[in-house]
């Protein structure tokens, strides 16, 4: 392997003690040899971290007990601060326990830092179908620290549940890591929603990713909308024959905000179908990213494979960049990927405003209108609630 | 005398950004109570006509007023013009993908009253308004909970115009081309609707082609457009003539 030599900025050889301190040495090294990432590496080419991550805390986030302020009623709760396990209900057919954290190195210096600065993994085994979802409410407290998490789920044959992540932070610039993995057993039926409700300065790196069997069902959907720099890798992989997936994602993003979702959805057997919708609203000058990228292995024959990114800009200097791709290597596929962009339709507003409909409610129906395609599919209510609640208080903001 | 509901004096309009004339000078004044139909051949300006009253952006004044029960419509802006009662059936429906028909009736019923100082409807209120007008013009309340004018054929998009105007209660009502894309029947059920909305203090202006038109809703005037004018304004008997005559013998053109 070629080895570069790489002149450290600042932040990477702070980054590089904190790892250090963290006790993960060989994250450490591999961050010190390569840097972070920048647009010459081609999943992070619109998320150039040596330019974006400038500044990084000088602390990592100590273990604590602070509790969250999401709440849903009725939900089970687990609550992790920093990545530390500090509640779960006791919740019928859950095992929830925290092991060792199993650290890799790979060639993306992210997951490094994700997996370095983790102290802890949480596991969490459902056993059985689960009414209420579970909501793990993902804390981090300590102003300017670097806290990590992460979250390894497993089911059982054939259960249905449904969890939702809300990553939460004190009020000062942090940087925090969260990886999600979750084995979606053959059968099983599962949702996965992640909301952020972070600090205003947040930056944020999230990795999920998805194991799906035999005739398995998942829905997901990230939502983007609190902190400056934010970025949530997905990563699926068929293993089952049958297995279905919608993929869902948004980016809500204002001011100097930067959201950026990466998609690899690998279709590796036959028969396996799935759908990828991501959306993004920006305005001033927030800049929204979507990449998408789907293959099909040789023998996946069947393979049906839906991706649509929209983009709706509300600013002129806002920006909404896609790279949708896919890359079949079978010849009896179905796959599609389509992009649109556009401002809000004139004609639309002035249909509504000639009934009476000032321009800021007509631009916040039309924005809402935007969306629905995506939050219909979300059936509970709380949880629908909560994503409009969020993005009426956006709209709010904005005028 | 009482002030008429509109004034339009040598209205002059041109396109934003180019340099196209559509409107060349349009008088027209149309009294309280009055109907007053607009006749004229395709591409004469009428549809302009009707956005410039509504307050649609991408038109310049060149020259010219329009007033609006005495006062200045070109200072207010498109929601402002239907809160003061004024209502554009438009030739040509949009359809808003994922904003549900029921929900924009209210938010516009509601913002209505609201630049009026009025209080918001109750939702059982609301919904009895709704029920009744779409009962008269035969809406089905399935239509109404699709999203706004989604998948609605023609002539369902014309009723829905007609039943916002009808929850509105406009004093102005500017009916641009209702009458296309009816069959013989919703014509029938279109215009009662219409005429049901006939009052000493609405005053409405019906663009159409079709004196048929006429029989049901029975203007009080008739004027004749071309390009961009009033050329000829008469009573009733107007539209028949034109029916028989053609546009040439009206706006010069007769070879
Ligand atoms: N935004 C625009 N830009 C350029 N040309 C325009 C614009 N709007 C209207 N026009 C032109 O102005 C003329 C008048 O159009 P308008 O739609 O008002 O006609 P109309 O009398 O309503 O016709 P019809 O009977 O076919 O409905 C047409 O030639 C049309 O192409
Ligand atoms: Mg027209």
């Amino acid at each position: 392997m070629e080895q570069h030599v790489v002149k450290l900025t600042d932040a990477e050889n702070q980054l590089a003690d904190l790892l250090q301190a963290a006790g993960a040495a060989d994250a450490k090294a591999a961050l010190t040899a390569n840097g972070l990432p920048t647009r010459r590496i081609e999943e992070y080419h619109y998320t150039d971290l040596r330019t974006l991550l400038r500044e990084v805390p000088a602390n990592l986030a100590k273990a604590n007990d602070g509790l969250p302020s999401e709440q849903f009623e009725d939900f089970s709760r687990i609550v992790l601060v920093n990545g530390a396990l500090v509640h779960a209900d006791t919740i019928d057919g859950v095992e929830i326990k925290s092991a060792d954290v199993a650290r890799t190195v790979g060639h993306d210096q992210i997951i490094n830092l994700m997996d370095g600065f983790a102290q802890s993994q949480i596991e969490i085994v459902i056993s059985k179908s689960i009414e209420t979802p579970i909501h793990i409410a993902q804390v981090h407290d300590g102003a300017n620290s670097v806290a990590a998490s992460k979250v390894n789920v497993r089911t059982a044959k054939g259960v249905e549940a449904a969890i939702i992540e809300t990553f939460e932070g004190s009020n000062e610039s942090g940087l925090r890591f969260a990886d999600f993995a979750m084995d979606v057993a053959a059968e099983s039926n599962l949702l996965h929603i992640q909301l952020d409700q972070n600090a205003k300065y947040a930056r944020q790196f999230v990795q999920n990713r998805y194991d799906l069997h035999e005739d398995a069902n998942l829905r997901t959907l990230v939502t983007h909308s609190n902190f400056q720099l934010g970025r949530t890798d997905i990563k699926a992989d068929f293993k089952g024959e049958g297995a279905h997936a919608d993929f869902g994602g948004l980016n809500l993003l204002v001011g100097q905000q930067h959201g950026d979702i990466t998609l690899n959805v690998n279709h590796g057997v036959p028969n396996t179908t799935s759908t990828e919708s991501f959306k993004s609203i920006v305005r001033d000058r927030a800049k929204a990213i979507f990449q998408g990228k789907i293959i099909v292995a040789p023998d996946a024959q069947k393979t049906d494979a839906q991706m649509m990114c929209q983009g709706l800009l509300l600013s002129e200097r806002a920006e909404v960049l896609v790279k949708p791709e896919l890359e079949i290597f079978a010849d009896d596929v179905l796959c599609a990927h389509g992009a649109t962009c556009g401002e809000l339709d004139e004609n639309h507003l002035f249909y509504l405003m000639s009934r009476g409909i000032s321009r800021a409610d007509a631009e916040s129906m039309l924005i809402k209108a935007f969306l629905a395609e995506l939050f219909d599919e979300i059936e509970n209510e709380q949880v629908h609630a909560k994503l409009e609640n969020r993005v009426d208080a956006w709209l709010a903001a904005a005028e | 005398m009482t002030t008429p509901i509109l004034e339009i004096k040598n209205l002059h309009v041109k396109v934003e950004e180019e340099d196209k004339q559509i409107l060349k000078g349009v008088d027209l004044t149309l009294p309280a109570g009055e109907v007053h139909a607009i006749m004229g051949r395709n591409g004469s300006g009428k549809s302009t006509l009707s956005y410039v009253l509504a307050g649609k952006d991408g038109y310049e004044v060149t020259e010219g007023e329009i007033l609006f029960m005495g006062k200045d419509l070109l200072e207010m802006e498109a929601d402002e013009r239907a809160a003061a009662g004024l209502f554009l059936a438009f030739q040509y429906p949009i359809e808003i993908p994922g904003v549900a028909t029921m929900t924009f009736l209210k938010a516009a019923l509601n913002a209505q009253r609201k630049t009026r100082g009025e209080d918001e409807l109750k939702i059982p209120e609301f919904m009895k308004l709704v029920k009744d007008a779409s009962a008269q013009l035969e809406i089905n309340q399935d239509m109404l909970k699709r999203p706004l004018n989604v998948g609605f054929s023609g002539g369902e998009k014309k009723r829905a115009e007609i039943l916002q105007m009808a929850l509105m209660q406009p004093s102005l009502c500017v009916l641009d081309e209702t009458d296309s894309g009816l069959d013989i029947d919703a014509l029938k059920i279109v215009s009662e609707g219409v005429n049901h909305l006939r009052d000493a203090n609405r005053s409405m202006l019906v663009i159409t082609h079709y004196q048929r038109l006429l029989n049901y809703i029975v203007p009080d005037r008739v004027h004749v457009f071309s390009d961009g004018r009033v050329v000829e304004s008469g009573d009733r008997e107007l539209a028949l003539e034109l029916e028989k005559k053609g546009y040439a013998e009206f706006d010069g053109t007769a070879a």
